[in-house]
């Protein structure tokens, strides 16, 4: 019995090839096991269990058409085939659409439904898919995904790779890295679920399943990798459904369901491999050899019974003789001048994922993503967005400028306003405060007057601003670590509330209260203790704490007592800031118990998202008054401060091309008047791009493509935008508008390169 | 508790016990399982009210039932002296597993679940107990819970359905896996203080295993 073993890679991501050899040789010690390789830099070819080594060219450089014969060949003269690479089984799967007696791998059809991230075939199984995307979204809705999802997400590859993209800069990074890697957009982002890892590996042979078993990672490579595992039976409540899905897929080959168990016992399937695992021989150890079984199943001839030889099972580092006729290529020399050798993939997987796709694009369909509006990468813009900016002559205007978007600003703040209104209650009032930083504009500061706003300030720069745009000093709210700068400008009368930013600050604040400080709310920024925050007085150690209890005494008892946190729901995700909201009124309460002092003014909020917060259901800003009503019944008004959430939208940035270069392979470099002077949230966030037609006059949103926008400053990383497609037609001098430059963009831009 | 009284009866029911086959629980048959103490003062209630807001803190979201291993990484493992108030454990670099259960459990309750406290005997080596002996009698601290090759431990169990639970073990900062096959670190014994009626009368279920509640398990 001749069997041909593939998959020999053995580095710290190891391929089966090795495992299943070693497993087989136990279950078939007069089998002639021949590995095969597509590189002779894998060390899985010295491996002395094998009997013979059939070395092909690396994929990129194979005539595909010609090895298909000769594996034809092997295949009809009664060898077996069992493949422990997921592109090589893709490819034998296109080679055999109706498989042969020889090849135990899965069929086409199989592979289908198993496609990740759905991986359609889940179905029946005791397991949840992680939500996901396909990264051909608009980059609004990707990173919109993110932050639903707190930014613990995993931007993954259409078979292999993975990158945690905790940040939008680290996102785009990484989506320019895989896509080069594997030529292709067709990415995916998938949320991140935290848990424990753990496999089923089965076998089966025209859809009957021949065995399977568990196996819980108990040791993690760096990259997360099994080092060590134990093994036991799958639990019947899952082998039933698995038997049915094998059958329906008339499954042939190896198998492993790779799974996280999240705290609540709940698993999480994320993906469905159509090979053995890496761990094959460690589940040969505890007594489960499925390599034997799937030989035996396909040809008949009985196996050696796997004997149980431990439940648990490890890896250890082996050094192996280097086989005679395939000494050691020599190491690539390193890229002058780089660091490292820069040698993945050596059999060239890459180029036959390439290949394949050429042949089946359908391979790389990301199975179940929503269709909708936002496909083609355009980004959905508001309509106020398109009015408003059409009320500007773009022939005329002097770029770079800043558009302020009328309709659309008036409309933020109206509706918040009703919003504060209806979540108050007879005992609680809600209101809402400006933050004054985000945009120091005037008419965004009267609109926040006009409906009702506190002025929320971090210095007696911004309160006189307030007070001079007509607010009453009894609607300025003072905080931040600076807010006494600069001196002399402290209003005379009786401001609404002052937060205190440190304990020595608080104790500033005893000391002005007694002179001429007039406060009718003094009360303490609380610093996340989970979120790493600059602001704000630490809870980080019973030590700290207990300082904030003894200073929170100290505070004048004429002054009602309040508490004041903030954290950018954007750079922390929705649902932990949610979360965050709840820690936070929990240490309140703790705060009350030890003081004595009772909360009565409770001002959060910070740097949201305009789309989480005007989008956010209602029902979840209710719940969370109530939330505030019972932990905390002295609280008689909530500020709420969306921070940027009313600024970003209200105002649009425009510039024109100064030039564009075309070059290979239809990249595009446009020069525009605009940079990142002006945009300077560009490596945080997106923005939605408008482009006036020539012709029309009708602006047009920009999709995905291969045009980088480049600034105009003499500064190699003044890029305002990357991979973006530019209508036909467009041309230098024509006027381009990024939208959501209200906010940060607005305020902290700064005078660059003007001479 | 670890109270020098403590040592005593340990003492007295280990040669009660002689006659009977001996098993490693019985050194501690009659041992009670770790409490922090309060000074009914501000030192201590701020102390609880810290961990306890710490602990919610910590979570950043996650399922309640998660481990609280920030308590691990802020507190090392190692001796500490007995009796101990909230205040002092809180403020210390080092607690030791009794301290560290109480902690957790503590931080359990808070968040809403069921925990019970929870003893186990552990076996490692002579080797290892030798290292133990040398470093809790530099810090002049009882070594009641060292005995040969076995050791004397504290966890808390979590109630995660009507009556299964999982076995925390604070200081590792991991849960105790059921599967049980012994050797160096491997379980032998396991008490757990809940109700009689835990699991209808069955006891509590740990993977595969029934645990009778109040009794010294022998795996
Ligand atoms: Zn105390």
């Amino acid at each position: 019995m001749k069997i041909y073993i593939s998959g020999l890679y053995c580095g710290g991501n190891p391929q089966p090839g090795v495992g299943i050899a070693r497993s087989l040789r136990e279950g078939y010690p007069e089998a002639t096991l021949i590995g095969v390789e597509y590189s002779n830099r894998v060390s899985g070819i010295h491996w002395q269990g094998l009997d013979d080594l059939w070395i092909q060219r690396p994929w990129n450089e194979l005539d595909l058409e010609s090895y298909a014969g000769k594996v034809r060949r092997v295949l009809d003269e009664g060898g077996l085939w069992i493949s422990g690479s997921d592109l090589e089984a893709m490819w034998l799967a296109s080679l055999f659409p109706g498989g042969h007696a020889g090849l135990l791998a899965p069929p086409p059809d199989a592979l289908k439904r198993i496609a990740k991230p759905a991986v359609p075939a889940h179905a029946g199984l005791p397991v949840r898919i992680p939500t996901y995307v396909a990264t051909d979204l608009p980059d609004w809705d990707l990173h919109a995904f993110c932050r639903a999802n707190d930014w613990r997400v995993w931007l993954k590859g259409p078979y292999y790779d993975a990158a945690r993209t905790p940040t939008w800069d680290s996102f785009v990074a990484a989506r320019n890295a895989l896509t080069k890697v594997w030529s292709t957009e067709r990415l995916f982002l998938q949320a991140h679920v935290s848990g424990y890892e753990e496999s089923v590996m089965l076998c089966a042979y025209r859809g009957e399943l021949l065995g399977c078993v568990s196996m819980r990672k108990r040791d993690i490579t760096p990259e997360g990798k099994t080092w060590a595992g134990d093994v036991s039976p799958v639990d019947p409540a899952f082998e039933a459904p698995l038997r049915r899905i094998v059958r329906e897929l008339n499954w042939t080959g190896g198998g492993e369901l790779e799974m996280v168990r999240d705290p609540g016992g709940q698993l999480w399937l994320l993906e469905v491999n159509p090979r053995f695992p890496a761990w094959v021989h460690g589940a040969t150890i505890g007594g489960y050899n499925l390599p034997a079984l799937l030989v035996q199943g396909a040809s008949g001839a009985r196996a050696v019974k796997a004997e149980a030889r431990a439940a648990e099972f490890t890896r250890v580092v082996l050094e192996v003789p280097v086989r005679d006729d395939y000494p050691l290529p020599p190491l690539p020399e390193p890229f002058a001048g780089a660091v490292g050798h820069s040698m993945k993939h050596p059999s060239g997987l890459t180029s036959l994922a390439q290949r394949l796709h050429k042949s089946n694009p359908e391979l790389l369909e990301i199975v179940g993503e929503p269709a909708g509006p936002a496909a083609g990468g355009k980004p959905a813009v508001p309509d106020t967005f398109i009015a408003d900016i059409a009320a500007y002559d773009l022939e005329t205007v002097q770029t770079p400028r800043f558009l302020y978007l009328e309709s659309t600003a008036s409309g933020l703040f109206k509706r918040a306003a009703e919003r504060s209104r209806r979540l108050g209650t007879d005992e609680v009032q809600v209101v809402s405060g400006y933050s004054i930083k985000t945009n120091p504009d005037e008419r965004l500061i009267r609109l926040a007057l006009e409906n009702g706003f506190y002025a929320e300030c971090i210095s007696l720069l911004e309160a006189q601003k307030a007070l001079q745009i007509g607010f009453r000093p009894d609607q300025v709210i003072l905080n931040g670590p600076a807010k006494w700068w600069p001196e002399g400008l402290m209003p005379k009368e009786r401001l609404h509330a002052v937060f205190c930013d440190s304990v020595a600050d608080l104790d500033r604040c005893v000391a002005m209260a007694a002179g001429d400080l007039a406060s009718r709310h003094v009360g303490i920024r609380l610093r996340t203790p989970n979120v790493v925050s600059r602001f704000g007085i630490p809870l980080d150690s019973p030590q700290t704490f207990s300082k904030l209890v003894e200073a929170v005494g100290r505070l004048p008892d004429e002054a009602a007592f309040g508490v004041h946190f903030h954290m950018a729901s954007s750079n922390i995700g929705v649902a932990q800031w949610w979360h965050l909201f709840e820690s936070m009124l929990k240490w309140c309460r703790s705060i009350e118990r030890l003081t004595g002092r009772t909360i009565e003014i409770l001002d959060m909020g910070g740097g949201w998202f305009p789309d989480d917060w005007h989008a956010e259901d209602e029902s979840r800003f209710s719940r969370a008054v109530e939330t505030v009503k019972a932990l905390l019944p002295a609280v008689r008004q909530i500020v709420s401060e969306p921070g940027k959430a009313m600024a970003q939208p209200s105002m649009a940035l425009a510039m024109r091309i100064l030039e564009i270069q075309e070059h290979e392979e239809d990249h595009v470099e446009a020069v525009v008047d605009g940079s990142i002077a002006e945009l300077p949230m560009y490596a945080f966030q997106p923005h939605r791009i408008l482009r006036q037609c020539g012709e029309t006059g009708a602006l047009q949103p920009l999709g995905r493509g291969k045009t980088h926008l480049m600034g105009r400053l003499c500064m190699e990383h003044d890029i305002v935008a990357s991979n973006v497609a530019l209508p036909e037609g467009t041309r230098a001098g024509d006027v381009l508008i990024f939208c959501d430059a209200g906010g940060y963009d607005r305020s902290m831009s700064y005078v660059f390169g003007r001479g | 508790m670890y109270l020098a009284e403590a040592d005593k009866e340990i003492g007295a029911v280990a040669q009660d016990k002689a006659a009977a086959k001996p098993r490693p629980s019985d050194r501690w048959q009659d041992f009670p399982y770790s409490i922090l103490s309060h000074h009914g003062r501000a030192c201590c209630e701020v102390a609880r009210e810290w961990v306890l807001a710490m602990d919610f803190a910590q979570l950043n979201g996650a399922d309640r039932l998660s481990g609280p291993r920030w308590l691990r990484q802020k507190y090392e493992w190692g001796p500490s002296p007995w009796p101990m108030h909230w205040c002092e454990a809180v403020t210390r670099k080092t607690i030791d597993c009794g301290a560290h259960a109480a902690l957790a459990h503590a931080a359990f309750g808070a968040r809403g679940l069921t925990a019970y406290p929870t003893q186990l005997v552990q076996v490692y080596s002579e080797d290892a107990t030798e290292q133990w002996r040398g470093k809790w009698a530099r810090d002049d601290v009882s070594c009641h819970w060292l005995d040969g090759a076995h050791i004397y431990h504290e966890a808390t169990a979590l109630l995660v359905g009507d009556d299964e639970v999982k076995i925390w073990d604070a200081s590792a900062g991991s849960w105790i896996p059921p599967r049980q096959a012994g050797g160096y670190g491997s379980l032998a014994a396991i008490r757990i203080f809940a109700p009689e009626s835990s699991g209808g009368g069955d006891g509590l279920r740990w993977g595969e295993r029934r645990l009778k509640p109040n009794l010294w398990n022998q795996i």
